[in-house]
């Protein structure tokens, strides 16, 4: 047979072949050690070198050709390998994925607040859960006839009182970084402070330790607007671009004027249900920085103007849809079949 | 607090064409929150067709003045017109006095004058003590009080209507026609109206009669012994401004939280005080058919000054972010009972407590104006200064690193019992439960008891926690160092100084570690974030990639088995043998048989075979003269 029929002969059994396994002995009868050219290869020993050459350059060009159109087809039958049902089963098996933990639904929410800030320009910060009363209530403009300094509402420390500072106390919110933060003299204040705090108060919608996040804006010319634009913004990012929030006039000691922020209702989209008022649901205070915090924290109330919100953590991602959380304590209480389920 | 507000009643008031809708839409957005707006059936003796309404509103703890009737139709006489919608007053002042004929007199002490601020009372006689007319029980019922008869029902009354607790009593059973007005001794007792006997902490204010009986719990309940009853005669019409810390401190410590204590502590209309009180008498003389048989007793104990505050339209401007002109601002703050003088405006009485500042003021216009009328801007200005601080950014390393390798991260609480706490642990003065007494001073005992309460979850669990401790600090608030807590059972000692490895590697530092070993199972370790934070990162640098092939090859050893050496001392005797040794890894150990992977290499030139066998050589001796290691042959 000549190199010629030999490649016409194989292209032919080609056509035929269905499975690599098929492939496989093709290859081997042309192109194997003991194929169809080897032992051509065999057969020329005895011509002259002259021959030898042309006819060996032959036969090896042919191989080339063999060994490419082998390659090419088994790229094709690559996937046609496991004809067998077995091997078609298995595919059906679900994959071995690798063993991965859980990060705390804290964190998380955490996370995706910060994310949400820090293209408006908020600098995360951390300042102590255990401050002194100074920090947490005097700076603020709370004094210490106010019934949230009484004690049925703030955890003391049982340690010596301080003569400038007072007692040292569980922060009840995130707000004792606020004048902590002026004191640093860095102005204007874009702030994000993120922190535990801790009231008397534990039930089904209370932790005695909690997390807040708490901001603070602090420029010329800061003014309602900006406190107004800055929670839609969180709020259309956080919970979904068709929210909305309202801001209606409540009080807190340290802002003047002070809100409480409401956002609409998902559930009714804002028509008024069972679980709403009148289609809005209470978010978390805010207000404006009252002068005489700016004033604790070294800042000229009459140049500088702020906003400053603190909402809980643990509610505010409660509040998203879909969570569906019927008990804050859940969150403490270190369940692994909770935890798995973030 | 929230109180009810029929609607109907307003309408002594104000005359509006507001709906009850309008009404509850415009006290939230402007002023107050409507929590619910509940439909009842009219009240027989006052509408005529339509169905009545009852607002429960939420009022902020610094609107004392807004706890009445009187109150919100204050706030919605200069709400509505705002919205457009007119809203007159229709109430008369009572300024007629009644005619006066002395017949008796009460002879008052008062121990220390910043109890009572004022103290006003006055005698009448000729008492029938029958039923309230209708319309005053059915209002007294729709705002969730029983009547009891026309003399308690009309101090109830005006208590809702005006904001002005008022007591009635029996003039004759005070005795000696005589009142000592102090502070309570720890351990004294009285009979209060509803039945029960309290005794008393020290500090609360109390009234004691000629007999030294206590015949008042001010501001909080009157006391038994001197109660209106059906035989009462002559009754002592008593209306007063205590001290509003004293009353909450009291009403709170005695666990009585009285719709009076209530309204006593937010403070009270100090001029409203005689008008209130002469409504009362008018309504007595009405419904009871009293006459006034003293003169009015009115002690001032503190001198009350109008208050002055100076009206910045720039600021009012500036808080609000749009300009208000300066029409707006006056008449808003005139509805709101603002009196003008000169740049400045005099403060109304019942808002005495409340406005101080410019800022105050910005805070009325602009609620009235509408927080909804303001459009929303982002921030602009100059760049702020504050830089991250790093730490965040490892916290997140760290956290996404171990929950990749399977770890479920934690929240155990700050505080926790003095056992779990740890040794010299902060201890909170008022605890609410004793599980939560003590600040940790270490992350691990929580932790190992989350993996013994996890117990059934599987046999292979990882967890960890990012948290303060607190450790006490003399004079001077606790350092609260971040801490990363680890405990795992069931995994084994390598796997899990390997994730520990991992992690600082992740983190680009290198710090020591210990790690503790519970029981057979459990493994944990606490590392101290603030040092991981601290301590320099390893930058990274490219080193150039050589062009030349190492070659690597696995060795085993058999280690001595009475000798007590360190896995360091193994590595550092191996790269020391030779610069062209690249990298060491620990492979494997059976029983004393130590296998490493050695990768050889030189800089310069192609590594052969001839010349790995002479480095190994130099292994062989190092390790054999220092720790007595040999090859497993």
């Amino acid at each position: 047979m000549d190199l010629k029929e030999l490649l016409s002969q194989f292209k032919n059994d080609l056509k035929n072949i269905s499975s690599l396994e098929n492939l496989e002995a093709v290859r081997l009868s042309y192109a194997g050690k003991k194929g169809a050219l080897a032992k051509m290869l065999k057969d020329i020993a005895n011509l002259s070198a002259e021959e030898k050459k042309t006819l060996g350059k032959k036969i090896n060009e042919a191989k080339q050709e063999i060994q490419e159109k082998i390659a090419e087809a088994q790229g094709g039958l690559a996937g046609k390998k496991s004809a067998l049902p077995m091997d078609k089963f298995l595919k059906t098996l679900p994959g071995k994925k690798p063993v991965t933990g859980h990060l705390h639904i804290i964190s998380q929410a955490i996370s995706e607040i910060v994310e949400i800030f820090k293209p408006l320009g908020f600098t995360r910060a951390r300042y102590p859960e255990i401050d002194w009363e100074y920090f947490a209530f005097e700076a603020l403009n709370i004094p210490s006839t106010h019934p949230a300094r009484d004690e049925w509402e703030t955890f003391f420390i049982d340690a010596p009182v301080d003569k400038k500072f007072g007692r040292q106390v569980i922060t009840p919110h995130t707000s004792n970084g606020q004048v902590r933060e002026m004191l640093k003299g860095n102005l204007p204040i874009r702030m994000l402070n993120i922190s535990r705090c801790g009231r008397r108060q534990e039930d089904a919608s209370h932790l005695q330790t909690f997390f807040q996040f708490e901001g603070l804006a602090i420029d010329k010319g800061v003014s309602i607007t900006h406190l107004k634009g800055t929670l839609e913004y969180f709020v259309k990012n956080f919970f979904g671009p068709k929210r909305k929030i309202r801001l209606r006039p409540y009080d807190f000691r340290f802002t003047e004027p002070s809100f409480e922020v409401d956002i609409n209702c998902d559930l009714c989209g804002g028509a008024g249900c069972k679980f709403c008022k009148g289609g809005w649901v209470e978010l978390g205070g805010a207000g404006m920085v009252h002068p005489n915090v700016l004033k604790a924290g070294g800042i000229d109330p009459n140049v500088y103007t702020g906003f400053a919100f603190g909402w809980g953590i643990e509610r505010v991602y409660m509040m998203k849809g879909g969570i569906k959380i019927d008990d804050i304590r859940h969150l403490v209480n270190n369940d692994l079949r909770f935890l798995e389920q973030f | 607090m929230n109180i009810l507000i029929p609607h109907n009643w307003l309408k002594d008031y104000i005359k509006t064409s507001a709906s009850a809708q309008d009404i509850s839409r415009f006290l939230s957005l402007h002023a107050f929150s409507v929590e619910k707006t509940t439909e009842v059936p009219r009240l027989a003796s006052l509408s005529r067709d339509e169905n009545d309404y009852i607002f429960e509103i939420e009022i902020t703890p610094n609107r004392g003045d807004a706890l009445s009737v009187l109150g919100i139709a204050r706030e919605l006489r200069a709400i509505l017109p705002m919205q457009g919608i007119a809203a007159d007053w229709v109430a008369k002042a009572n300024d007629k006095q009644s005619s006066v004929q002395e017949k008796y007199d009460l002879k008052v002490e008062i121990k220390d004058k910043s109890l009572v601020p004022r103290f006003s009372a006055v005698i009448l006689e000729d008492i029938q003590i029958k039923d309230s007319p209708d319309f005053m029980k059915q209002r007294l019922e729709a705002v969730g009080t029983r009547a009891l008869n026309n003399v308690i029902d009309i101090t109830n009354y005006l208590m809702f209507d005006k904001g002005q607790p008022m007591h009635a009593f029996d003039y004759d059973k005070i005795l000696g026609a005589k009142m000592l007005v102090r502070e309570s001794k720890k351990g004294e007792k009285l009979i209060t109206l509803d039945g029960m006997e309290r005794t008393l902490p020290e500090g609360v204010i109390v009234i004691e009669d000629g007999e030294s009986r206590l015949i008042d719990l001010c501001g909080i309940m009157g006391a038994k012994n001197s109660e209106v009853d059906e035989n009462t005669k002559r009754v002592l019409l008593f209306v007063q401004v205590y001290d509003p810390v004293k009353i909450r401190r009291s009403s709170m410590a005695l666990g009585h939280r009285t719709e009076a204590a209530l309204r006593f502590e937010k403070g009270i209309d100090f001029d409203g005080v005689v008008p209130a009180l002469w409504e009362a008498v008018a309504l007595m003389e009405k419904y009871a058919d009293a006459k006034v048989v003293s003169k009015l007793i009115d002690i001032l104990n503190v001198k009350y000054e109008p208050k002055k505050v100076a009206v910045d339209y720039g600021k009012i401007n500036r808080v609000a972010g749009v300009e208000i002109n300066k029409e707006t601002v006056d008449k808003i703050l005139q509805d709101l009972g603002f009196v003008f003088d000169g740049g400045s405006v005099i403060v109304p009485s019942w808002r005495y407590d409340d406005i101080d500042l410019a800022e105050d003021l910005a805070e009325e216009v602009v609620r009235l104006y509408g927080y909804d009328k303001l459009p929303d801007k982002l921030l602009a200005g100059e760049i702020p200064q504050q830089v991250a601080d790093p730490v965040f950014k490892l916290e997140d390393s760290a956290r996404s690193y171990l929950k990749h390798q399977g770890f479920f991260e934690c929240y155990t609480n700050s505080a926790t019992n003095q056992n779990l706490a740890g040794e010299n642990a902060i201890e909170i003065a008022n605890p609410l439960t004793e599980d939560f007494a003590f600040l940790k001073t270490s992350l691990l005992p929580q932790l190992l008891a989350v993996l013994e309460k996890n117990q059934g979850y599987s046999d292979k669990v990882k967890i960890f926690e990012l948290a303060s401790v607190y450790l006490a600090k003399k004079g001077d608030l606790p350092e609260q160092p971040m801490r990363l807590g680890l405990a795992v059972r069931g995994a084994g000692y390598p796997e899990f100084k390997g994730e520990i490895e991992g992690l600082l590697e992740e983190l680009g530092v290198s710090i020591d570690f210990d790690i503790k070993e519970f029981g057979d199972t459990i493994l944990a370790a606490e590392l101290d974030f603030k040092k991981i934070s601290h301590s320099p990162r390893r930058t990274k640098t490219y080193a150039p990639i050589s062009s030349f092939n190492s070659i690597k090859e696995d060795l085993t050893f058999i280690m001595p088995e009475n000798r007590d050496i360190r896995y360091h001392e193994i590595s550092e005797a191996i790269m020391s043998a030779d610069k062209r040794i690249k990298k060491l890894q620990f492979k494997d150990i059976y029983q004393n048989f130590l296998t490493l992977s050695i990768e050889y290499l030189d800089a310069a030139k192609q590594i052969s075979s001839e010349q790995t066998q002479e480095i190994r050589k130099k292994i062989f001796e190092q390790l054999e003269k220092k720790l007595g290691v040999k090859l497993k042959v």
